[in-house]
C-alpha cells in the first residue's frame, strides 16, 4: 500500500511540477510599456514590419511591440472569447475592411469619432468612408486594396492581342486562347464564397446593376454574358480563388486573370514569372468598376494602452512608413503623396492600381454579406454550370435575397 | 481451371490492394515531392509527377526560418502532457466504470461521449472564455486541459473495453490474497493492459497533435504546428507549406505505425462488448 501512495504521490508531484513550470514560462515582466498588435501578414511581410516599421516606433516612444499573426475570420472570434473572458491581450490591430461590420455588431471596438483627426488630409475621402458604421468611426483606413489585372504578356504578344478593354473584347481572346490552344485560358475566380461573389459584384456594378436585387438589368446582363463566356474560360476557373489564381498564372493555365495587388509579390518575387503584367482591367458595358478592398486600424475595447494604440496608429498613416510599406512590399499607399515614391519595376503595377482605385467600388459592409455569398455561388453553379434559365435562377436568388434583408432590418443588422 | 479462377482472384485482389495503396499513399506522396521540387517543376500546366529534379531549398528555408521550432515543440509537449492527463485521469475512471453493473457502466460510457456530440465550434467559445479567465491564453497547459475535453472520452471508451477484457477471476483471486483495489488495479490491472493502454494515449497524442480548433482561441503569440501550417496555406506558398505539412505528418505516420503493433481485437469493443 505505502509503495502504491508514494507511486501516486510522485505521479501527481511530477504533474504539479510541470504545471508551474509552464505557467512559470508563460509569465512576462516587461520594462517598458508593451503594445500589443495583431495583424495577418506574410513572413515577407512581417519581416519588413519588424525590421523596418515597428523598430522606429519603440524608438520614437520607448515602448517595446508585440505583434501577433492572426487571421481576419478568427480575429472576430478570438477577440470575442477575450471580450467576454474581460481579459482583452491586444491595443490595436489591423482587419480586413469586409470583416468590420461583426466587430462593430457585437461590440468589440471603440468609436474612435474623438479621433478622427488622425486621419491625414492626404488619404482620398473614398477611403475614409469604411470605417465608419451609423456616422461613428470605428476603424482607421491604413491599406488600400484594389483588384487590377494580369495577363501573361509573351503570350499576349504571340498571338498578337491586347488585354480586352471591355466585355467584349474579353469574350473575343478568350475564344482566341481557346481556339488556339484548345483550352480556355481566361481565368474568372469561380471557387466559391468571397472571391467568386466579389467578382460577380464587380462585374455587376459594372453592368449597371444594384448591389444586392440579383434581378435588375445589370444583374440580367452580366449572367448572360457569363454564361457566353464560360465555355471559353480555363477549366482551373471552377478552382480558382485569390491564392490559387496565382498558382494559375504561374503555371501557364490563366493567361488572364483579376486579382489583388499581393500578386505583384507573389508572381514577380517569388515565382519569378516577370513576363506577367498588369492593367486595371475591363470595363462593363455601363461603367469601370473596380472592388477596393484593404485593411483598417481598430482599438478592441478593453484594450490597455490606448494612447500608445493612437499613437500607433498615427505613426502607421505616416507619409514615412506608407513609403516603406510601398517601396519594401508594394503596398498601394494610403496616402496620395506617397505614389511619387514607388520603384521602378513596380511602377506599371501601380499605374494599373491607381488607374483602378480611380474607379474604386467598396462592397457594402453588412452583415447579410455572407448569405449574399451563397446565393451568388448557387447562381454562378446553377447557371453556369448546370445551365438553367439566367432569369428563373436569378429571380429565385433575388426572392431570398429579400428575404435576408427584410430579416436584417427587423434584427437592426442591416 | 480452378487455379486459373485463383490466380485471377489473388490478381484482381492484388490490383484492388494497390489501388487502394495508391489512394492512400498518392497525396502523401505529391505532398513531400511538393517540398522536394524546384517551382519549374511544378508551377506548369502539366507538373512532374517523379521525383525528376529535387531540391532541399524549401527545407533549408523551413529549418533556418526560426518559425519551425517554437511550434513544434509546442506541440510535441502539449500533445504528450495531454496524453498523461488523460491517462492519468482515464485509467482509473475507466476501470470503475468497467467494474460497474453492466447497465450502469453502458450510461457513463454514453454520457462521457455527450461533450463530443456537440460540433466543436459550439463549445471552443465558452471553453475558451473560461479558460482566458483564468488566464491560461497562450500557455501550455491552457491547450492540454482543453485537449483533454477532446481526448479523455476517447480514451475511456478505449480502456473500458480493455478493463472488461481482463478476467475478474483474477482480481478476486489477487482479494483473496490480501490486495487493496490501488493494488489490484497497479500490480494485475495495468501491467495486463498496457497494449490497450498505448493505443489510448496513442489515440490521445492524435487528437492532441493536429488539433485545431481550441488553438485557434487559445494561441495568440505562440501557435502550434497545426496553426503554423494554417498560416502557410494562407500566406505562403505550396513549397513551404508542404514542407510544414510533411513536418506535421511524420509523427502521425510513426505512431500510427506503433498504434498497429499494439492493435488487439478487444481495443475497440468498448464498453459495448458482451
Amino acid at each position: 500500500m505505502g509503495r502504491v501512495l508514494r507511486l501516486n504521490l510522485l505521479g501527481v508531484s511530477a504533474v504539479l511540477t510541470a504545471f508551474l513550470f509552464l505557467f512559470g514560462c508563460s509569465s512576462r515582466g516587461p520594462q517598458r510599456p508593451v503594445l500589443r498588435v495583431v495583424m495577418g501578414l506574410t513572413e515577407e511581410e512581417w519581416s519588413v514590419m519588424k525590421t523596418e516599421v515597428f523598430p522606429k516606433f519603440e524608438q520614437r516612444y520607448a515602448c517595446r511591440i508585440s505583434a501577433y499573426q492572426v487571421e481576419a475570420n478568427d480575429w472576430i472570434r478570438k477577440l470575442e472569447a477575450m471580450e467576454r473572458a474581460g481579459r482583452v491581450e491586444v491595443d490595436v490591430f489591423a482587419q480586413d475592411n469586409m470583416r468590420l461590420y461583426p466587430l462593430v455588431a457585437k461590440d468589440l471596438v471603440e468609436d474612435v469619432s474623438q479621433y478622427a483627426d488622425l486621419i491625414p488630409d492626404e488619404v482620398p475621402k473614398a477611403l475614409r468612408g469604411v470605417g465608419i458604421f451609423n456616422g461613428k468611426l470605428y476603424f482607421f483606413p491604413y491599406r488600400p486594396n484594389v483588384q487590377i489585372t494580369f495577363y501573361n504578356a509573351e503570350k499576349f504578344a504571340e498571338y498578337g492581342l491586347n488585354p480586352p478593354r471591355d466585355w467584349d473584347e474579353l469574350l473575343s481572346v478568350a475564344k482566341v486562347f481557346k481556339e488556339r490552344e484548345g483550352i480556355g485560358k481566361v481565368g474568372l475566380k469561380l471557387w466559391g464564397g468571397s472571391p467568386t461573389a466579389t467578382q460577380i459584384y464587380e462585374m455587376v456594378i459594372s453592368a449597371g446593376g444594384e448591389p444586392f436585387s440579383f434581378t435588375d438589368e445589370g444583374w440580367r446582363r452580366t449572367f448572360r454574358f457569363l454564361k457566353e463566356l464560360y465555355p471559353y474560360l480555363s477549366p482551373d476557373s471552377k478552382r480558382a480563388k485569390w491564392d490559387t489564381t496565382n498558382i494559375y498564372l504561374a503555371n501557364g493555365s490563366f493567361y488572364l486573370a483579376q486579382n489583388w495587388p499581393f500578386a505583384i509579390g507573389v508572381l514577380v518575387k517569388t515565382y519569378h514569372k516577370d513576363y506577367i503584367k498588369a492593367y486595371a482591367g475591363w470595363r462593363g458595358p455601363v461603367r469601370p468598376a473596380h472592388v477596393v478592398g484593404g485593411e483598417v486600424l481598430g482599438l478592441p475595447k478593453g484594450g490597455e494602452h490606448r494612447e500608445l494604440a493612437l499613437k500607433f496608429v498615427k505613426f502607421m498613416l505616416s507619409r514615412e512608413v506608407q513609403t516603406i510599406l510601398l517601396r519594401r512590399l508594394g503596398w498601394p499607399p494610403v496616402r496620395t503623396d506617397v505614389y511619387a515614391e514607388v520603384e521602378d519595376w513596380q511602377r506599371p503595377y501601380f499605374e494599373a492600381v491607381k488607374t483602378a482605385l480611380k474607379d474604386g467600388v467598396f462592397r457594402p459592409n453588412v452583415l447579410f454579406w455572407g448569405e449574399f455569398e451563397k446565393l451568388v455561388n448557387s447562381a454562378v453553379t446553377r447557371i453556369l454550370v448546370k445551365g438553367e434559365d439566367v432569369d428563373g435562377v436569378l429571380q429565385e436568388c433575388g426572392e431570398k435575397m429579400q428575404e435576408v434583408m427584410r430579416e436584417a432590418q427587423t434584427n437592426g443588422d442591416g | 481451371m480452378g487455379l486459373v479462377v485463383r490466380t485471377a482472384m489473388r490478381g484482381m485482389r492484388l490490383l484492388g490492394l494497390l489501388l487502394v495503396l495508391g489512394w492512400v499513399v498518392f497525396p502523401v506522396y505529391l505532398m513531400v515531392k511538393i517540398s522536394l521540387s524546384p517551382p519549374e517543376a511544378v508551377l506548369r500546366p502539366v507538373p512532374e509527377i517523379g521525383l525528376h529534379r529535387i531540391t532541399l531549398e524549401h527545407w533549408r528555408r523551413l529549418l533556418s526560418s526560426g518559425g519551425l521550432y517554437p511550434p513544434l515543440i509546442k506541440s510535441l509537449t502539449v500533445a504528450g502532457l495531454t496524453v498523461l492527463l488523460s491517462l492519468l485521469i482515464g485509467v482509473p475512471s475507466a476501470y470503475a466504470i468497467a467494474r460497474l453493473p453492466r447497465n450502469w457502466s453502458y450510461r457513463l460510457s454514453v454520457a462521457m461521449f455527450l461533450s463530443r456530440m456537440l460540433p466543436e465550434v459550439v463549445i471552443a467559445l465558452p471553453i475558451a472564455v473560461i479558460f482566458i479567465r483564468l488566464n491560461l491564453l497562450d500557455t501550455v497547459m491552457g491547450l492540454v486541459f482543453a485537449h483533454t475535453v477532446k481526448a479523455l472520452p476517447v480514451a475511456c471508451w478505449l480502456l473500458i473495453g480493455v478493463f472488461r477484457s481482463i478476467p475478474r477471476d483474477l482480481e478476486e483471486q489477487a482479494s483473496v490474497d490480501g490486495a487493496t483495489t490501488w493494488q489490484i488495479l497497479f500490480r494485475i490491472v495495468i501491467p495486463l493492459s498496457l497494449g490497450g493502454i498505448a493505443v489510448a494515449g496513442v489515440f490521445a497524442y492524435l487528437l492532441s497533435w493536429d488539433e485545431f480548433t481550441y488553438a485557434i482561441y487559445l494561441c495568440l503569440a505562440k501557435p502550434t504546428l497545426p496553426l503554423k501550417v494554417y498560416y502557410y496555406v494562407n500566406r505562403g506558398d505550396w513549397f513551404l507549406t508542404s514542407a510544414y505539412a510533411v513536418v506535421t505528418t511524420l509523427p502521425v505516420i510513426v505512431l500510427t505505425y506503433v498504434l498497429h503493433l499494439f492493435l488487439r481485437e478487444d481495443v475497440f469493443a468498448g464498453s459495448l462488448k458482451e
